[in-house]
């Protein structure tokens, strides 16, 4: 029995830039209990979409809710909203969405990657990855017309078109991230300092997962088959060759390795929707008010992202919640740090990529 | 590893990979929202559909039916709704630049709030002198 040391992580934490706090009770530096604490940041947006803004503004307002996949909250409002009033979106409306959530999970999980490579105190590879990022960012910037707040959904369609230029720059510069996409692979698989770093280390294994109900990335990386796209057919992802990516070990390079997997697949949808677009129109015209429940649950970069939409017939929702995928998995999160050295707690948080700001809303 | 090592060796004498200040924003970059009236309507539809409430009309004293458009550009986020909802295209148009930082000298916040209030006010005005000039 050694002495017992209350070691705070957080609120503000050089390995976190966003707020989170843990207490941890650690003895000889094995931490024996944890308490998590968020919620910082708390906007409000959920309440103001339900007194201020009308339905149809709420797109704009949601993607407010996160920086990094501010694309995905926005898609998923829309869906929940066309599926509630019977809107049939065109198919090239359909494919432009998966174009721009592909990309926008790309970026993501390429930060996420680079963060993690920070944290292990690989800087160098921390820039590379970051440079790298910084292709899908001018590709989202030409198509959107903005770097992270693309606006792109918005109900019964989408806001801007795919013109003949822009996938004429676009082309070239997928090809090219692409290649860098399968170096950047080439170093995470054979690189000696991050597998001593990352191997075996905060493994979930796939019981702790089912039992803690995790989401996203970090459920794939422990073999548990969870994946919206695949579930439901909202967008058309079928048609489009995706694949589930699958590690059954679950430790934190697992997690690291099925982010920089699915942007590979992200790269090959978005290529095969980008040639075979369909011809159209983009959008829809919507009348009408929203009335009834409308439940929505879609895969944004980080995991399943849930939507609740309740109207009663006024252009004001009665009920918006939104259930972001970082609050699902910060149960598994704190049962992970149970019985594991301090000096592993920044590696394992940031391997799940938290979104605090989101979770918070 | 010594590939990354090779590579930052490389990175020494390579150009930056970061653009210059001053470079050129991609062509159709959404920024602020430009206005003219010679073709406006003033049906209002833009100032009900924008998201941040970035655009306001006043009425004259007069009655007259010229409103007068205020546009706020610390308060818009270019997602450029107005300009779909337009009825008369041409009338709002972006561009591309978008607004420089505000100062404290500029009051941002506190001539806006006047604008707002502005607009309840001038309405009662404006109704009460259209009244006036219908009885007449």
């Amino acid at each position: 029995m050694g002495k017992k040391f209350v070691v705070p992580f957080g609120s503000q934490h050089i390995a976190i830039p966003e707020p989170i706090r843990f207490i941890f009770t650690t003895e000889n530096e094995i931490i024996k209990s944890v308490s998590v604490d968020f919620g910082y940041v708390h906007r409000g947006i959920e309440k103001a979409c339900m007194t201020r803004y009308k339905y149809t503004q709420v797109p704009y307002v949601v993607a407010r809710v996160c920086g990094l996949c501010a694309v995905s909250q926005a898609t998923a409002y829309c869906m929940a909203i066309e599926s509630l009033m019977d809107i049939e979106i065109p198919e090239r409306a359909k494919y432009l969405r998966i174009i721009v959530h592909e990309m926008d999970r790309i970026h993501s999980h390429l930060f996420a990657i680079a963060h993690l490579s920070e944290a292990a105190g690989y800087e160098n590879l921390f820039m590379r990855v970051m440079r790298d990022r910084e292709f899908v960012m001018e590709c989202l910037e030409i198509l959107t017309g903005n770097r992270i707040q693309a606006d792109y959904s918005t109900i019964g369609g989408v806001n801007r078109d795919l013109t003949k230029e822009v996938y004429e720059i676009l082309k070239p510069r997928l090809d090219e991230l692409e290649r860098r996409l399968y170096e950047l692979k080439e170093i995470f698989e054979r690189d000696y300092t991050l597998q001593k770093k990352w191997k075996g280390i905060g493994v979930i294994t796939l019981e702790m997962a089912q039992k803690y109900n995790a989401v996203g990335p970090v459920a794939r990386a422990s073999g548990l088959a969870t994946d919206c796209r695949v579930e439901f057919e909202y967008l058309p992802y079928k048609e489009l060759d995706y694949k589930m990516v699958l590690y059954q070990e679950g430790d934190v390079w697992a997690r690291n390795m099925v982010r920089l997997d699915e942007t590979l697949v992200s790269i090959r949808v978005l290529k095969n929707a980008i040639d075979n677009l369909p011809e159209g129109d983009i959008k829809v015209k919507v009348k009408g008010n929203p009335k009834g429940e409308a439940l929505i649950r879609w895969e944004a970069p980080r995991g399943e992202l849930l939507y609740y939409v309740k109207g009663n017939g006024k252009s004001v929702l009665e009920r918006l919640r939104i259930k972001t995928p970082t609050f699902s998995v910060i149960p598994v999160m704190k049962e992970l740090y149970y019985n594991q050295p301090y000096a592993f707690v920044p590696d394992i948080t940031i391997s799940f990529d938290p979104c605090l700001s989101c979770s918070a809303r | 590893m010594f590939k990354m090592f090779l590579f930052s060796l490389k990175n020494l004498f390579s150009k930056p990979a970061t653009l210059p200040e001053g470079t050129e924003k991609p062509k159709q970059y959404r920024g602020l929202i430009k206005y003219y009236e010679e073709t406006c309507i003033y049906c209002k539809k833009c100032e009900m559909v924008c998201p941040p409430g970035a655009i306001i009309f006043t009425y004259p004293e007069d009655g007259s039916k010229r409103l007068i458009f205020h546009y706020n550009p610390y308060l818009c986020i270019y997602c450029g709704e107005c300009v779909r909802a337009c009825p008369k295209p041409g009338t709002l148009v972006q561009v591309e630049d978008t607004a420089p930082p505000a100062t404290a000298q500029d009051k941002p916040n506190d001539l806006w709030f006047e604008v707002e209030k502005e607009a309840v006010e001038s309405k009662k005005i404006w109704q009460e002198a259209r009244r006036k000039k219908r009885n007449k």
